[in-house]
């Protein structure tokens, strides 16, 4: 008894979890659920596309207004694609294809043989032809063979139906595409468990080391292409080729001679390192009263700054300038290093003090007996590097992907029923159609075969 | 550079500006007369500007050996030639030259659009220096080119299923008058018409247009003209069928040469997510056309929304938002 009590207490919980989860995956399938989730994901990623992404919120703030870039920055929009509501979305966007897919796709698309009532199906007709009912069966079932129609026959209440499938295989297209879609969804996650990725700058005569496989990469030699062209707008300089030829060692230890150019990228070990970047490291060279004082003791790239030594000063090297245009003090518009120099700003603590543009070799006095001359440029290559052993997998879910749209889209699966009756001199056919995509793509067609079915019939 | 290509250049360009020009007023004239004649020039002019276009950019590619298509000028021309090119194939096939009134004046445009980016030839940045070039541009432009002949068919569609519901109104409040002053009923049980072999009953989709039409008045003969709302749904199924896939494939080749270049085949660049963003508008139209209830007049918004957002993504993005692909100076 006790048993029995338990059972029965444990079984309506049962039913309420299951009727539940019946609701949910109802709801997951629906279509108008489903496009929901399509919409809210173009919403969003069409955000993405018109507010600025990854900028610091002073940016936003310059960019936008205070009441947007409050907004933008509460929101996380500045920030769509790694929030937690795009991923989420994504998600659901899994969930719901996969509900579809096992709640309706496959029944829908694969649909049993049954019998149906022809005058309700908009495409029908119905041909009065001689002879008895199981040989003109037969006859309309080689004629549909014949045209490369998969024939089967069913009784169904005593009564045989004759079915007529074309390309039934191709009704797995939507089902396909799914798949596809989830075994994208698959690869990506194979590179978030697996994969890494970096960048890293290396300047000429000098080694970097790729944290996560050890493999080094020495820059021999960094050289690019700028060529000025002569457009109806004025002259442009237009970057042609940008080389890195490297020494790179892997996990055997053997060093290869590797040339990275952008486009081509150098696989090591799995690891693809690509050319990125370029620019120009500087060498600055600071006196007091005359005398050398400790400075920076690399060459700095841009962004990167010094302290003075004890001052609260601090000078940063802005950007480099390949042609300064003398006339006007400017930097001109060629960037190739003709007549270079570079912009330092100079910070009190946290406060720009001003900037100024510095010809290379001329020493800029920076007050209190202090004077800074950058003395040389170093050219310098950025790289960025990947390993992506998810890569095969993402581009076999493409493949498939476009296979099953393809399949979906450009294939028409279609159902004859036929249903053959006693008539006083002979026999009623009553045949009807239905396809995939409604009855409107199907109405030529339909007409063809029941034109060609009454003129075979005729012969006979 | 041979002065005499320049001069070929120059001279196909021109052929091709006033081939669609002529080709697209006279296309109107068709639209709106549906003279035959008209038809009859129109079409060859289109080919006409169709294969200078194809000529031009050929012959810009064999005068520098630069490939023509690494600024928007070329993309632009290509753009066009490509509509011009599919609706050419779809009024020949599938008897659809009516859409030429709308479609020839959008391939105009374009090209007029993209003689502004003309710059002259110029040597491919290194990040266009690929293979991929050759791959990934033609098919992302085609797609768009079919998207925007997509759009044409659904205006069509939607102007006629709006005039449908005008007249319905009109016939209903007919009705009503006649009700209401005592009179009979007006029958509005419109006619359905058959299959002139007797197979099947073809539903008239326009009955209001068709009843207004055969009353006499102009605006419906002339709407009646029109090819029905089933065929031109039928269209516009195919000619998105057609615009996703290739815009599927454009996607997939611009992540691979994005891998190629840049070293991970999705950057979140706001090219890419635009196109992400019209990929996932034309997957929703997709769905919503399986359904019934969806099919038709809202399946035709979702068309006009999608091709709205491929113009945000080619030429939006391009020409206003920094990112990888942009355009600006």
């Amino acid at each position: 008894m006790e048993g029995r009590a338990a059972r029965l207490s444990f079984a309506a919980p049962a039913r309420a979890l299951r009727a539940s989860w019946d609701d949910l995956v109802t709801l997951f399938a629906n279509v108008g659920f489903g496009v929901t989730l399509l919409a809210v994901w173009a919403l969003l990623t069409t955000i993405g596309v018109i507010v600025d992404q990854g900028k610091d919120p002073s940016y936003y703030a310059g960019a936008y207004g205070p009441p947007l870039s409050r907004l933008i920055l509460r929101l996380d929009l500045q920030n769509i694609y790694h929030s937690p509501a795009y991923i989420g979305i994504l998600g659901l966007i899994l969930c719901s294809m996969a509900a579809a897919t096992f709640v309706k796709v496959i029944p829908r698309r694969i649909p049993r043989l049954h019998p149906v009532r022809i005058e309700a199906i908009p495409l029908h007709a119905t041909l009065r032809v001689a002879g008895d009912p199981e040989r003109v069966r037969e006859r309309i079932a080689a004629f549909f063979a014949a045209r490369g129609w998969q024939v089967r026959s069913r009784t169904f209440a005593g009564e045989e139906w004759t079915f007529a499938d074309k390309v039934n295989w191709a009704r797995r297209g939507v089902l396909i595409a799914h798949i596809g879609f989830v075994i994208i969804a698959i690869g990506t996650t194979i590179y978030w468990a697996k994969g890494y990725s970096g960048q890293f700058t290396v300047l000429s005569g000098q080694t970097a080391t790729i944290p996560q496989n050890g493999a080094t990469v020495s820059l021999e030699r960094f050289a690019y292409r700028i060529d000025p062209i002569t457009t109806k707008a004025g002259v442009v300089y237009q970057p042609i080729d940008y080389v890195s030829n490297a020494i790179v060692t892997g996990r055997d230890g053997v060093a290869h001679h590797a040339v990275i150019r952008v486009n081509h990228p150098y696989d090591l070990d799995g690891t693809l390192i690509y050319q990125a970047t370029y620019g120009f490291g500087i060498d600055f060279a600071l006196t007091k009263d005359g005398r050398p004082v400790p400075g920076p003791d690399h060459p700095l790239l841009e962004g990167e700054g010094f302290p003075i030594d004890g001052t609260s000063r601090a000078i940063q090297y802005t950007r480099f300038v390949g042609t300064i245009d003398r006339t006007t003090g400017q930097p001109g518009p060629d960037p190739r290093p003709n007549d270079p120099g570079v912009v330092i700003q100079a910070f009190d603590g946290d406060q720009s003090v001003g900037s100024a543009l510095v010809p290379l070799g001329q020493p800029i006095d920076l007050g209190a007996g202090y004077r800074l001359e950058a003395t040389r440029y170093v050219l310098y290559s950025g790289f960025q590097y990947r390993y992506d052993p998810g890569i095969p997998v993402v581009g076999l879910g493409a493949l498939i992907l476009v296979l099953g749209l393809c399949i979906a889209i450009y294939l028409l699966p279609a159902r004859l029923f036929v249903q053959v009756r006693p008539a006083a001199d002979g026999a009623e056919v009553g045949i009807a159609a239905t396809t995939v995509k409604g009855y409107e793509v199907f109405e030529d067609r339909f007409r063809e075969i029941v034109a060609d079915l009454r003129r075979s019939e005729a012969a006979t | 550079m041979d002065p005499i290509r320049v001069q070929i250049d120059t001279t196909l360009l021109v052929i091709g500006i006033a081939a669609y020009v002529t080709g697209a007023i006279v296309m109107l004239g068709f639209f709106l007369l549906r003279r035959p004649i008209l038809r009859a020039l129109g079409l060859p002019l289109a080919i006409v500007g169709c294969a200078a276009q194809f000529a031009e950019l050929g012959t810009r590619w064999w005068m520098t050996g630069v490939w023509p298509l690494t600024n928007l000028y070329g993309s632009l021309s290509l753009f066009s030639a490509f509509a011009v090119l599919i609706f050419l194939v779809f009024a020949y096939k599938y008897d659809l030259a009516i859409v030429g009134g709308f479609l020839l004046p959008c391939a105009a445009i374009a090209l007029g659009y993209a003689t502004i980016w003309n710059e002259g030839t110029m040597p491919a940045v290194p990040a266009l220096q690929s293979y991929w070039i050759k791959i990934h541009v033609p098919i992302v432009v085609a797609s768009y080119a079919t998207f925007l002949f997509g759009f044409c068919v659904s205006a069509l569609y939607l102007l006629k299923d709006y005039a449908e519901k005008h007249f319905r109104r009109r016939s209903t409040a007919v009705r009503g008058l006649a009700a209401a002053a005592g009179g009979p009923a007006i029958d509005v049980n419109l006619k359905t018409g058959d299959y002139a072999s007797g197979v099947g009953v073809k539903r008239e989709d326009t009955p209001a247009i068709a009843q207004a039409a055969a009353a006499g008045d102009p605006w419906a003969v002339w709407l009646a003209g029109l090819p029905s709302l089933a065929r031109l749904d039928v269209m516009q199924y195919r000619i998105i069928g057609i615009g996703l896939p290739l815009l599927s494939i454009g996607i997939i080749t611009g992540a691979m040469w994005a891998k190629e270049a840049w070293g991970a085949y999705w950057q979140w660049d706001p090219k890419e997510t635009a196109a992400l963003a019209s990929w996932i508008v034309y997957a929703i139209y997709l769905h919503l056309h399986t359904r019934p209830e969806w099919k038709g007049t809202r399946t035709a918004w979702i068309s006009v929304l999608g091709f709205a957002s491929i113009m945000f993504c080619y030429l939006g993005v391009n020409i206003w938002i920094s990112g990888l692909h942009s355009y600006k100076v």
